[in-house]
Order: C-alpha cells, then structure tokens, then sequence
C-alpha cells in the first residue's frame, strides 16, 4: 500500500492532466485518495468513476486501476479515442477503497474481505463494503452475523469508507455518466441489480454495451466474459455500490469480476496480471467510448457528415420527384 | 422439463458439479478440467427427490488452460443426499499422453526419499513452484470430492489454497498426502477449511478422506478464538476417521496445522493430537 501511496503522489507530480483528492478516512485512520484525470479546458464536462479494492483479497482490482491510469496517460497524445473522449470526460479513479483490508490482506491474512471495522467489543471484526450501500440495505444477500463475509454493518452506510464515496459521488452525480467498479474473480460484467430480479429501466442499453465490452475484451486473448445481471449471473446482493449508483440515477452502472474462472482464484498469478489489465482495458474503454458517443455525438465528425450529406442527397432526389 | 440461461449462475455450478465429481473419479491430477461456459441447460423437477439438471458445456485443462473438449452431464441435487451426476466428456488431448503423464507424476511422487512438506500452493501471489504442481493437481482431484459431497444447488466450491501439504512416504507404493486446505464458498464467500487426506494408487484409484470446520468463520482477527470450537467440531466429527490413521499420522496433524501464521490460527495444542 504504501507503494500506492507513493505512485499516486509521484503520478500527480509527473502529469498535468492528474489531481490527487482527498476521499475520507478508513476505519484506521489511512487517508483514502482518488486521482482524477482532466483535460484542461472551459467547457462542462461529465464524469466516469472507477474504484477498485473494495474487496481486500481481489488483489488484481487495485493492480488494474493503476494500470488504467498509465495507460490513458501514456497513450492520450497519440490514441485518437482517448483523446476524443477525453474533452468531454473527467475520469475520477479511486485505486484502493479499502485500505485497512488490503493492507491486512498482505501483511496478516491472504484472503481477508472485508474492512477492518471492530464490532461486539472487538470480538469480530469486518464489514462487507459491497453490501453496505443504502441501496435495499440488508434485504438479501447479506448476514447481520459480524463474523460472517457479508457481514452488511450495523446500517447503511455505517462504514467510513462507504460514507466517502458517498458523499463524493452525491455532490457529482448529476455529472456522473458512468460508474464502475472492479471485482475479482468470475469473469463477468454485471449490470443491476443485485437485490431485484426486475430489471432497470434502461436494462437493453445496459446489456448491448457490456456484450459489446466483452467482445472487445475477448478480442484481445480470446477470455471469455459473460455479461448479465448480477442477481441472474452471480447471485442476489443487496446494499452493493453499483445498485447504489444506478438507484441514483446514473445510468451507465457496472460490477467487473476479472480473471479467472476459479483455478487460482484471488491468488492470481503474475503473469495474468499484465495480460488481465490488457483485455480489461479494452473492455472498459469500450464502455467510456459508447457513453462519449451517446452524450457528446458531435465527435463523430465523418458520420455525422456522411449522413448529412445523404439526407440533402435524399432531400434533393423529393424536390425533383415532388415538384 | 424446462430451459434456463446458460450464463445464469445455477447453470454455471451444476456444471462444475459435474466436473468434481469427474475430477475426483478420473483419478487422474494430469487429466483435471475447470468449467470454460455453459452451452446449454435445462432443468426438471423430480417429485419428493430434488432438481436435475441437463448440460452441455465447454472445458478446458485446469492447469494450462487449453482447451479440453466437451461434456454432457446431468446433475441431480437430491434433497437428502449428495449430488448425483452423470457425465460424459469428448477428449481433444491425447488420452495415452495423459496417461502417460499421470504415471510420470506418480513416479516422481513415488521415488521421494525425503518426504515432501510444503506450505501455501499457490503463495500469496499466485505462484506454484514447479515441483509442487503434482502437489496441487493432486489436492484439486481430492477436494472434488469435498466439494461434490458439499455442494448444493445455491452452493457452490472453489479450492482457494492449499495451506500445508505432507507426504508420508508408503511401502505399498501407494502415494499419500495429508493436506488442511481453503475452500471458497459462494455466495456466503466463507473460507472453508478441510483436513484432508489423498491417496492415489495407480490404475485409477484415488481416495480422499476429510473433515471440515465448515459452520465457523475462521477468517477471524487471528487471534484463534473462534478457531478453537472449530476445532472442537473437528474433533468431535472426525472420530471414527482418525481412528483409521496410525498414531503417528495423528501426531504429525497436531505440528501439520499448527500454522503460527495468517489467516487461520489454531489453538497452539490442538486436542486431537492427543488421541493416541
Ligand atoms: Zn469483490
């Protein structure tokens, strides 16, 4: 964590387009950044989040949301996409949500979940973040038992952790177009909801962009990711962020599960990790690019002109045949 | 009879089902498959028995993920008892390479002079000295077992780690590990730990024995508290097993899961050492 720390403030110090801000606190008292990646300019931008290490043990999470960072970074100058979306976008990147797990994760217990929270006179510890959203908080999917996995708190958003995002994401999300958060393991792309089998109300919309995220991202090495929603696919949660979010009203709003299909697990290998963040990439910015497309259609200039240009043609063919 | 979404989640755990249970029969650690996606499902109602399901799935090799062939299977989740499952895989490998390569691994397992002990396969980041692959494709083909016999039709098992492995070196010329492993459970995502013990004689026979301290949460603080009535159900479920393994195998397991470290404490005597 601490080279986290470091990166993060090195990035800062190192690019004009990356701010660190500061998020909240953890139950321990570690100050929780996010970078936010901005092109300088005057107009009214929208918003695409990303968090990763909600869960401690998904160790190939955080490793994704830097790798994320340094690519747009790297690449901005010369990729015509993220340039593109970049004038209309600001992507704010939160790469470690749960420090205090994470860091216990490495320094006691491998497959630690939760937060580090103390409850009954500190006789167990953990609450289970993704199940701590005010999004039909402990309704299903979740335990009241501290010492379960998805132990859901004592109330929505109980956890300091929680309440951060909370309150960024509250300030923001008439400007929020996007929210994505990143998981491991399973291989999906999950849309709402969790804690209903009725699915929202822009459901197709949501299921033709991460079907066409998962073809992008099974372009690159062939891994294959299903796509649907996560009380169909996975199983029934309730007081998850991405419910959270899209209960809110942002519309774009999806759970990634990274490799793999079981066979090692949260103990990825490390030489997945490299390949992983590669097709992820993919993935991800598939999405960014449909919701750039979709908000600010300007961009797409040769469209835009080739169908003008057919439409007069179109108008010109009726003024002759309809004097 | 009725057809369900191949990417829905009970399509996708039958499924693995299915390949515990062939995971486990195959006896086979160089021949083991991991679940690529359901093609096909339907499910059926069976009165007063439970839910049987019908499959069709891709798979492909658990340890280097080529592609391994299709199955067709059914699952029946019997209300009282374990799954029962029939299962039937086409093979894109060579059955005589992998028949050939089980013999080599046996070999090689078989002609240790010293006894292997490890700890952790995979480590913490996902690696597995080459050596300790048997090690590992060996505790997957045994805790099939474990998983078939534990999973439900809304539960389902991953191995997540190997915490210790032990061999005890045989005149038979059988093969034996003792191993305590991690099992992840979905959707309660508990860490399951097992005691486990595999043997594997050629020619097909592979057994595990085990014993799980399933209803406690030992992903506690690490203080070992709560890992002290686990072990008391252990002790308690695991009697008449014991019984069947020689004092020194039950000695050992008292050094085997004292692990000082981690996750999972357990109380620095444990009382089944004492059986003796
Ligand atoms: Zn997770």
């Amino acid at each position: 964590m601490e080279e986290i720390y470091t990166w993060m403030a090195h990035i800062q110090n190192n690019s004009e387009l990356v701010t660190q801000h500061y998020l909240g606190k953890t139950v321990e008292n570690r100050t929780i950044y996010y970078l936010q990646i901005s092109q300088p300019s005057d107009k009214n931008k929208k918003i695409i989040w990303m968090d990763c290490g909600i869960h401690a043990r998904e160790w190939i999470a955080p490793a994704f949301c830097q790798w994320f960072v340094k690519e747009i970074l790297q690449n901005y100058e010369t990729d015509p996409k993220i340039r593109k979306f970049l004038q209309n976008l600001d992507l704010y990147i939160l790469p470690v949500l749960n420090i205090d797990g994470y860091i216990y994760s490495w320094d006691t217990a491998r497959l630690w979940r939760k937060n580090r929270s103390p409850h009954m006179n500190g006789t167990c510890y953990g609450t289970d973040l993704n199940r701590n959203f005010n999004s039909s908080w402990g309704t299903v999917g979740v335990s009241y038992n501290c010492s379960s996995e998805i132990f859901c708190g004592s109330g929505p958003e109980s956890e300091p952790e929680t309440r951060a995002v909370v309150q960024l994401i509250e300030s923001k999300k008439n400007d929020i177009l996007c929210f994505l958060t990143i998981h491991s393991y399973g291989q999906y792309i999950l849309t709402p909801y969790g804690s209903t089998n009725t699915p929202p109300s822009n459901n197709e919309e949501l299921m033709h962009v991460a079907q066409t995220a998962a073809a992008a991202l099974m372009e690159k090495y062939g891994t294959i990711y299903e796509v649907g929603s996560t009380s169909l696919i996975l199983y029934s949660n309730s007081g998850s962020s991405r419910d959270w979010a899209h209960m809110i009203g942002i519309p774009f709003s999806y759970t990634f599960e990274l490799r793999d299909k079981g066979t090692y697990g949260f103990v990825l290998p490390d030489d997945q990790i490299q390949p992983t963040c590669e097709e992820t990439m993919l993935a991800v910015t598939t999405i960014i690019d449909y919701v750039d497309q979709k908000y600010f259609p300007g961009g797409a200039m040769i469209l835009t002109s080739g169908s003008l240009g057919l439409s007069l043609c179109l108008t010109a063919v009726l003024t002759l045949i309809v004097p | 009879m009725f057809a369900l979404n191949p990417n829905s989640r009970q399509a996708s755990r039958a499924a693995w089902v299915a390949l515990h249970y062939s995971n486990y029969h195959g006896a086979s650690p160089s021949g083991l498959r991991a679940l690529r996606h359901v093609m096909k499902v339907s499910a059926k109602m069976i009165a007063d028995v439970g839910v049987k399901y019908y499959l069709q799935f891709a798979t492909e090799d658990y340890i280097s993920g080529q592609e391994t062939g299709n199955c067709f299977a059914t699952v029946l989740y019997q209300k009282k008892s374990k799954p029962e499952v029939n299962i039937k895989c086409a093979r894109t490998q060579d059955q005589k390479q992998i028949q050939e390569e089980d013999r080599r691994v046996f070999q090689y397992l078989r002609h240790q002079t010293k006894p292997i002990t490890a700890n952790k396969i995979p480590d913490s980041h996902g690696n597995i000295e080459h050596a300790l692959l048997p090690v590992w494709a060996l505790a997957v083909a045994g805790s099939s077992h474990i998983m078939l016999d534990k999973s439900k039709e809304n539960v389902g098992y991953f191995l997540a780690q190997i915490r210790t492995a032990k061999q005890w070196i045989r005149k038979d010329g059988a093969v034996e590990f003792e191993y305590t492993i991690l099992l992840h459970k979905t959707p309660t995502q508990e860490m399951d730990l097992c005691y486990m013990n595999v043997l594997w004689s050629l020619h097909q026979v592979l057994t595990a024995k085990y014993i799980c301290a399933s209803e406690s949460h030992q992903l506690d603080d690490g203080s070992g508290q709560e890992f002290g009535s686990a072990a008391e159900t252990l002790h308690k479920k695991g009697g008449n097993f014991l019984q069947g393994l020689s004092a020194s195998h039950t000695r050992s397991m008292g050094k085997l899961c004292a692990q000082p470290e981690a996750a999972i404490t357990f109380p620095s005597k444990p009382r089944y050492s004492k059986r003796e």
